[in-house]
Order: C-alpha cells, then structure tokens, then sequence
C-alpha cells in the first residue's frame, strides 16, 4: 500500500500512529512545523480528488483498528476509523448485524475513508447513504484540536452535527479517527430481478412506473454499455448487447422476497416487459457486490478505464444523462443508480479534443440543467486536472465551505489543494 | 450577554416597513408579548420589533439591515421550540417564517417535495394524501410546527425507529446567511460536491442560517400496519422486551412505552380500555409489505410473552389502530388530570440501559418526595420523564429543578445524551459542558464563527462558548413535551 501513497501522493514518510493520543501529537508537530498531511487510510481513493502539489508527510490511519465498543443488542458499534470494511463487516456479521453501505475494495478500504469520500453503491435507494449510518465521530483538526460530535446513541441532538459535515469531506476538515455507527439486522433473503427493455426510453417508461410500484426494492440498477456483455448474468439476460439492462434488487424474509419478484414481475408484464431473469441466495448477492466494485473496476476482468466520472442528477434525468454520454461515447460502459439519479461511467479512451472540452464540458452542462454535478472519481493519466473538471458544481456554495476550512485548518494543512477550496 | 440601546432597534422600524410591507412589521410592546417565549416558558425575553418577510429576498434585506444597524436578529417558526430556541437573548429582530407558507412542488417521480420554512408539518401530510407517499418526520406537535423549524431543530417522532430523524430526509435547503447572502445547498439531486452544509445547518437551531426553502426526501407508505399492545406486569419485563424484539432483528416502525402512573390519566381522559392495574404498556407498530408482517407480528407477540407479558392484544382494524395513536400523541394533554404543573424533561440512553433509567428515575422520584409518569420513544432508548409537582409551592420547584438535572446526569453516565429531539436552545446550554470537552466546544465554535462571524444570529443559544451568560433556570413551568 505504501507504494501506491508515495506513488499518489508527494510525500516523504507515512507515519502510522497507533493510537488516537500519538495522532494527535503527529498532528500538532505538524501544525507547529507547517507541514503538510496526507491522511491514509486503505489507500484505495488516494487519485480521488485533485493531484495534491505541496510536500508533506502520509498519515496512516491504518493502525488505528480497534473496537471500541460492540453493544450488539443496541444495535451500534464504535471502532478507529482504520478498520476495514471487510473486518468490520466481519465482526458485525458474528451479531447477524451489518452496515449496508456498498464499497469496492472491502478488503482494503477503511472506515473513515468511506466516511471521508462518501462512498455509496446500489443499495442507497433503500438503505440510505454512509451519514445515515454515522451517529457519532471524533476528528482531530488541522490545528490538532482533538474533537467530537454526535455520541453513541441512535437519537441525539446535542451540538452541531459533526457526523455530517466530516461525512465526504475528504479529511480536509479533520482526520477522522473513530466512527459509532448504528447498524441493521443482516436480511435473510436477497434476490435480483432483471430485464432488458428494448431502448433507453423503454428502461425510462419502467422506471417512471416504479414510482407506483407495490415493492420496495433496495437497488434499482440500470447497466448501459457492451462492457457488461463480459458479466456472465448481464450477457444472460441482455443478448443484444445494444439494449439497456434493468435489475432491481430485495431483500428481507423470504416471504417478503418471494412476494416482491412475483409482484414486480406482475407489474413489469402490464408493461409488456415478460422477460426476465433472476438471481437469488448468495449469486445474489455476489453479484451486488460486482456492482459495489464497479467505481474501481468495470466488469471485464482488467479493465483498466482512461477515465471515470460520475455524476448526480434528480433522479428523473438518469436516462437522459445516460443518452447523452452514450451520444458522446458509444463505447463507454455506464451504471446508473437510477432510483437516485447517480450515473457512473467508465471511459475507455480519453477524447481527442481532450477530457475538458468533450466530456467534462458537455456533461457538466447537462448535469446543471438536471440540478446536479459531474465529479471525477478516477484518471490515471492525471490529464486536465482541475478544480472544475474534478469537482464541477459551478454553482454550489464553496465560498462557504472555504469559511469552514480556515477555521477548521487555517493552515491548510489537511490535503492541502485536493479538495473543492480555491486554495 | 448583548444588550442593545433601545433607540437603535426602533430606528430601523421604518426600514423594515419598506421591505416587508407596514402590515407585517410589529413594534408596539403589547403586540410584542406574544414573541418573548415559546414552549419553553422559563425566560422570558421580548423582541424589539417582529418582522414576517414573505419571500427569500425579504429575509436577506432584513438580515443587511440588522448588520448594518449592530442589531442581533434571529428566525422564529411556529414557536413550539422547547428548550426557548427563539427567545430572543439581548432582543433584537425576530424574524417570524410563517408567512412563507407555499409547498412550491411535489414531485413523485424524483420523490421530492419543495416547501416553504412556514409550512406546517401535517400540511405536507394533507398534500400527500392519496398518492402513495408521505414526509416521515412526524413530531407530535406536526400540526403546529413547520418545517423550517423542524430542519432547525432535527425534529424527531414516534417514527424515527424505523424512518430516521429530520436530517434522514432533507435533500437541499436555500437559506439566507448571517451577512444576507443567499445560498442554495443541495437541492433534488443527491450527493452535492464539497462539504455537506445541508447536514451542518440541518439542526443547528437557527444559529448559522436562515432556512429559507426546503427540498425534503418522499417515502412510499408502507403497504400494511400491525399495531399491538403489549401489557406488562413491569416495567423491568417490558424494557427487556424492547431488548428482545430489537435484539431479534426486527426494526419496528414505533415501540412507544407508557407506564402505569400515565396510564391511568389517559384512560381518564379516553377511555380506551386500558388496565389500570398494568406496571407497563408498549405500543409496537410494524410495517412494510404484508408479506412479512404477520410473521413479524407473531415474533414480537412471541418474545414478549417469553419476556413476561401478561397479554399481547392486537389492534383491530385501522379505527382501533388510530385511537391508540391519538392516545399516544395527546399523552400530554392528559396529565393535567394528574397534577397543576408538570416539567418533561428529554434524555436517551442506550436502548439496553432502559431498565436502569427507568428504575434511577423512581429513586430520584422518591428521594425528592416527586411524582414523575412516563411516555417516550422506547425503541430509540429517548426517555421523556414528566415530574409532577404544584408550582405554588417554590420548594417543590427547587426540588423539580435538582431531580430533572439528576436524570440527566445519569443519562449521560449511561453513555447517552441530554436531549434527543427537543434541542440545546438555551435550555440546556449549561449541560453542553457535562456532555462535550472545551476541546469538542471550541471546535464547534469554529463552525459557528465561520458562518455566523458576527455572532448576530441568534446569539447565546446552544453553545456556552459563544458567550452566553447561561441562563439559571429558577422554574421549570409547565410543558408540554413529546
Ligand atoms: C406538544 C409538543 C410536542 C412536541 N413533540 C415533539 C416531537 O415529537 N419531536 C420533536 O422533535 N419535537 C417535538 N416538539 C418540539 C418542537 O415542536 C419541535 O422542535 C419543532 O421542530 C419546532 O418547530 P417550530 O416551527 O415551532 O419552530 P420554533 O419553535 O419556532 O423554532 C425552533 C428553533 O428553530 C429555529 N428556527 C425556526 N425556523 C427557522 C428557519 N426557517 N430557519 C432557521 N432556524 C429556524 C428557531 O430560531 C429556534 O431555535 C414538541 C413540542 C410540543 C409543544
């Protein structure tokens, strides 16, 4: 991992402080000494954000990976912020209890980096994003102020909300060290429904109906591109590779699974949508988890994409974004969380006129029109990074996120120049 | 704490007419008096002048004027606050929202809806009606608050077990920020760039902005209910219930307990069949698809029987399910039946320490000669204690005082928190000390320095950091609390 950080990021050393106290010693040196920190936690979303310039030291916060405290019957955990998620999702599995929130790399990534960049997959249409889940945090600031908000219990509105403002916040306010979480009971039945409307406007027609439907699916997953024809599941149910693909997917008892794909198949005949395609059980839920991956890496097996954006729209503009990157580039392969208007797309080539000009350009555009933003979440070849064509949001109200930021870090100290700041 | 020369406030009365219109300015003391608390009765403080702005571009010439004169002004809803969120310390301007009472759009496709800070909660309830999809947040008092007044505060309900609180549901809001900027956070698309300062302004009382618009989330309703009343023997039994039901995985939508002290004052007051003799009574609602919500009912019945309960009695039909909400959301109107004034007081612990609570609170109950019933959010482990006491009578004041500050206390050492959904206002000002280190209030006070600067925004609330004197509470009133 080490070698990807010095690879990603200017630095000289990783310090990697085993407890909360020695982190913010490391941190208040660093304020005395005007050095830079570049917090790291799995080191998997270290090209997320602008590519840092200044000098400075990496912070792992990977030794930091204690339970605090498992109170299972209350249904909340607090851990360091350096635990995995697979680690972590190991631990509450033993309870029969998760944290429903779909990260890539599980193995790797840590806590308070999916805190940090607020990571979220397919299931955020029916379990909510990473700051629902996040009732209490405590943070060290830029001027190694430890800090805290929120607490341990699921209902509390004593202070400002720190679980909020730290969640994506990509540790330029604070370096996350220990999260409490509350959690929900693992359901005992997964099961996806899939189909292949015939175009764009067809999947829109199903999606729009959705909105009447009886069930209540946990994802709702529209897949455009031939690069899905390499998923065994996808090419199953789409032959023609030129069709999108809907899937949804439920969970809950079996009863209310079962009752689900029999009424969702229902309502989709009305539609004259008759075939479709299940997957149940664990191949369920594996194949979830391909989808959760899919920021990182498409479904080919080494797909390397030139460039991945994503972009957030009101939910009733999904197909027409995804129209619009297919006009742009046919071959770029696309998921879309539609019931919530998130479109991630994976480009295989970088455009002639450049990423600014034909892409980033044209889709911020559209994406404003749909009230929402394009960002950046990978490019390898580091072309035309800035901070418009990395965070978008023309419009969004960064003046006074910058207000924040010289309070919480009046240095500048905490991913200096990778963030949203004009500074 | 910031008191004004009064000629300043009133010269810029004129002013204020000309933005807002002379028929929405008030200034004379008697029509003042209405404004000088809310809820929380304990302080009282008037307003130099009420202004009710009926667009964003109101609110933000109010807010520069206020700058320019060195006036503190702060924002009001529908003033059922509890912990005196708009009391307005020093004076000032009170910027009532009411006026701006438009539910500008819904939209079912998208699942959103775009309201106005004076809507009132069950208005958006009333708009829903009939297609399918509803605004979780339902705080007892939803048919008087608004909006902006529950994003301000956080609101909860009977509900949150399963739905979240406020803050699960808000997707944007527009506001007017202390120097009279207007800034649009979020809005209908999800996961807007940069920090997330919808979950920063989301509950902070009034303190960094001036909510303006909302965009809030939608919810399908739930296909079907199953509401039960479980009846217990004690209080131990039925909190071990919640443990159980909780600890088997099932998230009911409400688990709502009353003891036998409030029950017998709402069986007084509706009649519904209660047993007197009960220690204890849940009220646990399921819902989501009927698949699922017979196997559900049989489990909860199931684990409170094992627990101990005497008889697990289903709601029969929709008219018997209503009946028992009105009982449970009206709670507090019953206990006039019981005593001259009451004080409810606002604390969580974790769920599994409800049984220590609830046994601490009969201690302190006895140790200070006090009578105190309860009705609360069991489910989310947010206890509601209500102590009865005459407020004639200046030593049981003392001693409401002393027993409320004990339960907190010990909600706090049972790792919880001393307000779950009324707020700090300036209330509990003085206990942000016991729960936060100077470290945790320092920063906090960053956030409110950087987006409030001149502090004129509803100074003295919520943090003793940012001056305030800390208000001494000598009376405990009576209030009404959910
Ligand atoms: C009988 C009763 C039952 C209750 N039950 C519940 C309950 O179940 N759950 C619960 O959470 N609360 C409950 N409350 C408390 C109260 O109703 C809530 O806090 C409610 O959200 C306040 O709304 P309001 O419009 O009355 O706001 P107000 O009381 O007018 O204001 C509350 C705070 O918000 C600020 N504010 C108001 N509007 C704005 C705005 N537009 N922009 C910025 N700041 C603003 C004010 O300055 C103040 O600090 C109850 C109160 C009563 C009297």
């Amino acid at each position: 991992m080490s070698i990807t950080a010095t690879e990603m990021l200017p630095i000289s050393e990783k310090l990697c402080p085993d407890t909360q106290e020695a982190l913010v010693d490391v941190v208040r040196d660093c304020y005395a000494g005007d050095q830079v920190i570049y917090p790291i936690g799995g080191g998997t979303s270290l090209d997320y954000g602008l590519p840092p310039k200044a000098d400075g030291v990496g912070l792992g916060l990977d030794a930091l990976q204690r339970v605090v405290e498992f109170p299972a019957r209350d249904m909340t955990i607090t851990v360091e912020a350096g635990m995995t998620m697979a680690a972590l999702a190991e631990c509450l599995a033993e309870e029969n209890l998760r944290l429903p929130i779909d990260v890539p790399d599980q193995a790797a990534a840590t806590l308070g980096g999916v805190v940090a960049t607020n990571f979220n997959g397919p299931r955020r249409f029916g379990e909510g994003t990473v700051r629902d889940y996040v009732i209490g945090i405590s943070a060290v600031d830029g001027r190694g102020t430890p800090f805290k908000g929120g607490g341990r219990v699921v209902k509390n509105v004593a202070g400002y909300d720190f679980c909020k403002l730290l969640t994506g916040s990509l540790g330029t306010i604070g370096l996350i060290t220990q999260v409490t979480l509350k959690l929900k009971p693992i359901p005992n039945a997964h099961q996806v429904v899939a189909c292949a409307p015939p175009d764009l406007a067809a999947a829109d027609q199903l999606l729009a109906a959705l909105v009447e439907s009886e069930t209540a699916p946990t994802a709702v997953e529209l897949l455009v591109g031939t690069g899905w024809q390499q998923d065994r599941f996808a090419a199953d149910v789409n032959a023609d590779a030129a069709r999108p693909l809907l899937a949804l997917a439920f969970e809950g008892t079996a009863q209310e699974v079962d009752w689900s794909v029999e009424q969702l198949k229902t309502e989709w005949r009305r539609l004259q949508m008759n075939q479709t395609h299940l997957l149940a059980g664990s191949e369920a839920d594996q194949w979830l988890q391909m989808l959760a991956e899919f920021p990182r890496r498409g479904p080919a097996a080494g797909d390397d994409a030139a460039l991945v954006l994503k972009a957030n729209v009101v939910p009733s503009g999904t197909t027409r974004f995804v129209a619009q990157v297919q006009a742009l580039d046919p071959t770029a392969t696309i998921q879309a969380h539609a019931g919530n208007g998130t479109v991630i797309v994976r480009f295989a080539d970088l455009p002639d006129g450049g990423i600014g000009r034909d892409l980033v350009g044209n889709l911020d555009a559209l994406a404003a029109r749909l009230h929402g933003n394009v960002v950046m979440l990978a490019n390898p070849a580091r072309a035309e990074m800035t901070r418009q064509s990395v965070w978008g949001g023309i419009d969004a109200p960064y003046r006074l996120m910058e207000a924040i930021k010289r309070e919480f870090d009046p240095k500048n100290l905490l991913n200096r120049g990778r963030f949203v700041y004009q500074f | 704490m910031t008191t004004l020369p009064s000629s300043r406030p009133q010269a810029i009365v004129e002013p204020l007419r000309k933005i807002v219109g002379s028929d929405a300015v008030l200034s004379a003391r008697s029509d003042l008096l209405v404004y000088e608390c809310d809820g929380f009765t304990i302080e009282k403080n008037s307003p130099d002048v009420v202004v009710f702005p009926t667009t964003t571009e109101q609110v933000a010439a109010v807010v520069k004027l206020c700058n320019e004169a060195d006036i503190p002004f702060l924002p009001r809803g529908a003033g059922t606050s509890l912990a005196g969120g708009c009391l307005p310390v020093g004076g000032g301007v009170m910027i009532v929202l009411t006026r701006m009472r438009d539910i500008e759009e819904i939209n079912l496709r998208s699942r959103y809806a775009v309201v106005q800070p004076g809507v009132v909660n069950i208005w958006l309830t009333q708009a829903l009606k009939g297609s399918g999809y509803h605004y979780a947040p339902d705080p007892s008092s939803q048919g008087a608050c608004t909006i902006g007044g529950n994003v301000a505060t956080n609101s909860g309900g009977p509900h949150t077990l399963k739905y979240g609180v406020t803050v699960n549901h808000i997707l944007g809001v527009e506001a007017v920020m202390s120097d009279g900027q207007i800034v649009q956070a979020g809005g209908p698309a999800e996961d807007p760039p940069g920090l997330d300062l919808v979950g920063a302004l989301v509950g902070s009382e009034g303190t960094l902005a001036i909510v303006t618009k909302v965009w809030v989330r939608l919810t399908r309703n739930p296909q079907g209910y199953r509401t039960m009343l479980g009846i217990f023997d004690s209080v131990e039994d039925a909190t071990n219930s919640i443990s159980a039901i909780i600890g088997a995985g099932i998230v009911p939508a409400a688990l709502e307990m009353m003891d036998q002290g409030i029950l017998a004052a709402l069986e007084d007051a509706f009649q519904f069949g209660f047993p007197l003799d009960a220690k204890a009574i849940l009220l646990i609602e399921v819902d989501g698809l009927e698949a699922g919500l017979d196997e559900q009912r049989d489990q909860i019945i199931r684990l409170c029987e094992q627990e101990g309960a005497r008889e697990v009695r289903m709601a029969d039909g929709d008219k018997e399910r209503q009946k028992l909400w009105k009982c449970r959301k009206q709670a507090f109107g019953a206990i006039g039946r019981l005593s001259p004034s009451y004080c409810t007081q606002d604390g969580v612990v974790p769920r599994t320490k409800l049984p220590h609570i609830l046994r601490h609170i009969t201690e302190i109950g006895t140790k200070y000669g006090i009578r105190v019933v309860n009705v609360f959010h069991a489910g989310d482990g947010n206890i509601h204690p209500i102590l009865l006491f005459d407020e004639r009578d200046p030593a049981q004041i003392k001693q409401v005082l002393q027993a409320s500050g004990e339960i907190l206390d010990e909600c706090l050492a049972c790792g919880g928190s001393v307000t779950g959904e009324h707020g700090i206002g300036v209330e509990k000002v003085e206990f942000m000390k016991k729960m936060f280190t100077e470290d945790d209030l320092t920063v906090m006070n960053q956030l409110r320095v950087a987006l409030n600067p001149s502090n004129r925004l509803s100074p003295d609330k919520m943090l003793p950091t940012a001056g305030a004197c800390g208000i001494e509470q000598k009376h405990p009133g009576r209030r009404a609390a959910m």
